[in-house]
């Protein structure tokens, strides 16, 4: 058994801790944000990754999680997101992976660690190296599961090609776990995380009233809980008790004087513990307004109503496709509409458009992006960096500056309208 | 081709780039046809690479069928002509079209992306203009974001590869696709393909596979009968010729390489190393590795690159002679031997590599990275393995779509050949 202050976990533990405490010394008061910073914690500690055995891992958030609950177990995710985790992989993957992907690596052929033993690891080719990744797991003797993402969503044929891939991943799920998705089982697994979207929505919501009173960092890392957390019945639970916190203070807060400067942060998704993007920007002055990664439309597709009149399964597996605002696809058109969507929202003064080293995809999409937000005269600064921390003075230096345009900006609207 | 007027300036920088393109093009075919021992027969193919590249001129078809231009090797030829079309591939290995796409696509894409929507931006490729449709098979990232960029300018379809090939399933995957192809293929070119046109059409792929096999059994041979530049070249204008002029073109190479072995004619010497390249592709004009390698004293006998002997090297094996039975046998051409790193699972490709070596005899490898090519890295580390059990050396070059890097990469290639000859030594 690994001891935890051995030196291979040193740097991972340091990490996620630093990350933790800076998120509990910078949030609000409140009783119910120490819940999911302890979902964090459970999920984080070399402790408790020693005991995990998951029936189900899932690689990203690319898959319709209804159907893990479905089948009477609970997804496990590896989102990445650790630079420890990325330190462990670097042996078995070339220089130019993305850390997203050597993170979920160093988590999962990490042989402290074991979460594989008896798991069923599902896949999605979302990306070249989730295409090698998958290789080099099953080489490793893992249990693999990849799933095909049509990669053309206009492509008539498109949503029949998925609905093969999703019936094959759920007879391999139901196999796995020796039970079978029925349609009640889905249903009720459907109701109860619509439940948890709605509330995740709802708590958006809640942070964008409160404006920067409630920090953007402090929104995410409760959302990126969901992932984490063991227990979706108790994650919804203290999310509605967050909410009605949140009314509470709503209810109670004075108009402040002075506005930050507001970001829209996209591009590569940013997951615990590697906070260093949301921490740099908060820490020059500037909001985290909202957020737009791959993550995100999944919580809203909770409230739409449009799958209705198909069956369960369908509806479910239709609104992952069509909600996915991941770059796995030649073109995202829901990419560009959230992102259409919060330049109507009026809400944003610039947008960071953040890039790990290695996601060539997301700066594929860069271009008709920046035109889009550049037609509504918001600027937008694109920054590239991986998991490390040597780089945070040179992209403070630069940050500062986008927030001194933004300010400027700010300062000329607001005398114009005077 | 263009539409809008240019500018002067416009204009200037078009002439510059046809220039630019075309010399260095014309540089890369003199060195080419320099080195020593061509067969007489190479002229053809030769004509053909000067044609497109130096005089972008074109492709000289004898005929009115519509240009289909495709990517990769997954795109079956015998579809394309049994629809009335003439396949071209576009995957493009030129410098100048690289500098010019290096500003429309993310720094970190692959040359080959940059090379490709140089060309297509710039409108001074006929065989690019030329095209009615693009193909493009969906093999990795950068394809994939091509082809939405392409849409945008071109008539474009996403042929969408299945990650996986092992389970039946898969390969019913691939057949629907190939049947999902068929009427965007007839819709440009007019015609259907029916059972008559299929059957003609493999039958004719059939006999070019045919002479590329012998071609390839004429690679084995030790010493060499023809440079392994050479056989790279074959095997690139092969992607701009008619398919029945590249098998009679071939036929008649072949019958040379025949007379050669017969009398006994080499272009190597017995002691040369006998080395391989494998990995991202090799295309016209950047063939600075293999001119490298046969420049610096090695022999080149084999290449495992989607643009030398994986394209062809498989016939399409047609038991069931309904349609759909003609169907599943180019499914399963396509992509059951198909070497390329799109599969998730490609052990194929190390068994491939180590009957390769064996076959030809190699003695050590040099496996080809293009910058940003992240799908071939990933299996260097294994196959250095693999390898390595073998005691078969093998080295990793990393390059791009310029000249910058030649003298590194020579004196990489050098010490390797030095390497290996010493190994020789040793043993005698």
């Amino acid at each position: 058994m690994i001891q935890t202050d051995d030196k291979k976990f040193a740097s991972y533990q340091t990490e996620y801790l630093d990350t933790l405490k800076k998120l509990m010394q910078e949030s609000i008061a409140s009783n119910e944000l120490h819940y999911f910073y302890n979902v964090i914690y459970s999920y984080l500690k070399p402790e408790q990754m020693l005991n995990h055995k998951p029936e189900i891992i899932i690689m990203g958030t690319g898959i319709p999680e209804e159907l893990i609950y479905a089948a009477g177990s609970k997804p496990f995710y590896i989102l990445g997101g650790s630079q420890g985790a990325v330190n462990w992989s670097d042996d078995v993957v070339p220089r130019d992976t993305d850390p997203v992907s050597r993170s979920m690596l160093g988590f999962l052929l990490n042989e402290s660690f074991n979460l594989a033993e008896k798991a069923l690891i599902i896949c999605p080719i979302t990306c070249d190296s989730n295409r090698k990744m998958a290789w080099l797991l099953k080489s490793s003797g893992k249990n693999v599961v990849t799933v095909d993402i049509p990669p053309d969503k206009s492509d008539p044929l498109a949503g029949i090609k998925w609905t093969q891939e999703m019936k094959k991943l759920s007879k391999k799920i139901s196999d796995h776990t020796k039970k079978r998705i029925t349609k009640k089982s889905l249903m009720a697994a459907t109701k109860q995380i619509n439940k948890t979207r709605k509330l995740m929505a709802e708590f958006i919501s809640l942070c964008e009233e409160l404006g920067p009173t409630f920090k953007g960092s402090t929104r995410m890392a409760v959302l990126n809980a969901y992932y984490y957390s063991s227990d979706p019945r108790a994650y919804s639970m203290h999310l509605k008790n967050l909410n009605l916190e949140l009314i509470e203070k709503i209810r109670t807060q004075t108009t402040q004087s002075y506005v930050k400067p507001s970001v829209l942060l996209m591009g590569s998704p940013v997951f615990l513990p590697n906070y260093k993007i949301p921490f740099l920007v908060e820490d020059i002055g500037m909001h985290i307004e909202a957020t737009l990664d791959t993550t995100i439309q999944k919580i809203y597709s909770a409230s739409k109503k449009e799958h209705q009149d198909i069956d369960i399964f369908t509806a479910v597996i239709f609104s992952q496709l069509r909600y996915d605002c991941s770059t796995a696809y030649s073109k995202n058109e829901m990419l560009y509409q959230s992102a259409s969507w919060q330049i109507r929202k009026n809400k944003i003064n610039g947008v960071i458009f953040h890039v790990l080293k290695g996601q060539i995809e997301y700066d594929f999409e860069l271009e008709r992006l920046e035109k889009l937000f550049g037609e509504a005269s918001i600027p937008v600064f694109r920054l590239e960096t991986d998991y490390q921390y040597q780089d945070v003075e040179q992209l403070r230096i630069r940050m500062e500056a986008f927030m001194e345009m933004l300010t400027q900006n700010q300062y000329r609207t607001n005398k114009a309208a005077v | 081709m263009i539409n809008k007027k240019l500018t002067p300036s416009e204009e200037r920088q078009r002439q510059r780039f046809i220039e630019k393109s075309s010399r260095v093009s014309a540089k890369y075919l003199r060195r080419l046809t320099e080195l020593k021992g061509a067969p007489d027969t190479l002229k053809p193919f030769i004509d053909v690479l000067e044609n497109i590249y130096v005089n972008m001129d074109g492709p000289h078809f004898n005929t009115k069928k519509p240009l289909i231009g495709t990517y990769c090797v997954m795109v079956p030829q015998e579809l394309i002509y049994a629809a009335g079309g003439q396949p071209i591939k576009l995957c493009s290995g030129s410098y100048t079209a690289f500098s010019i796409g290096d500003d429309l696509v993310p720094r970190d894409a692959c040359p080959l992306i940059k090379a490709v929507m140089g060309y297509q931006t710039m409108c001074v490729m006929p065989i690019y203009d030329d095209c009615s449709m693009m193909i493009v098979p969906i093999t990795c990232d950068c394809k994939k974001k091509m082809a939405g960029m392409l849409k945008d300018l071109v008539n474009t379809y996403s042929f969408h590869i299945p990650t996986s090939k092992e389970d039946d399933t898969d390969l019913d995957q691939i057949v629907n696709e190939l049947y999902e192809l068929i009427p965007a293929l007839e819709s440009v070119t007019g015609q259907s393909i029916t059972h008559k046109s299929l059957s003609e059409s493999l039958d004719q792929v059939g006999f070019a596979q045919y002479q590329m096999t012998r071609f390839n059994e004429f690679k084995k041979n030790q010493p060499a009968l023809i440079k392994g530049t050479h056989a790279m070249a074959v095997m690139n204008a092969s992607s701009y010729m008619p398919i029945n002029d590249f098998s009679e073109k071939l036929y008649l190479l072949n019958q040379e390489l025949a007379k050669r072995k017969k009398s006994k004619v080499f272009v190597s010497q017995k002691k040369e190393p006998r080395l391989m390249v494998t990995g991202s592709p090799i295309i016209f004009p950047n063939i600075k590795i293999p001119l490298l390698i046969e420049e610096m004293g090695g022999s080149l006998v084999a290449d495992e690159t989607c643009m030398g002997e994986r394209s062809l090297y498989d016939p399409a094996v047609v038991v069931d002679q309904s349609f759909d039975g003609m169907m599943r046998a180019l499914a399963n051409r396509y992509t059951r031997p198909c070497t390329c790193p799109t599969f998730v699972n490609n052990d194929q490709r190390i068994f491939r590599i180590k009957q390769m070596i064996k076959d030809h005899q190699v003695e050590g490898v040099i496996y080809h990275v293009l910058r940003g090519c992240l799908v071939y890295d990933f299996e260097y580390q294994m196959l250095e393995e693999e390898l390595g059990k073998l005691n078969v050396p093998i080295i990793r070059v990393e390059s791009d779509y310029n000249e910058e890097d030649i003298e590194q990469l020579r004196i990489r290639i050098e010490a390797f050949i030095e390497l290996i000859k010493l190994k020789d030594l040793q043993k005698k």
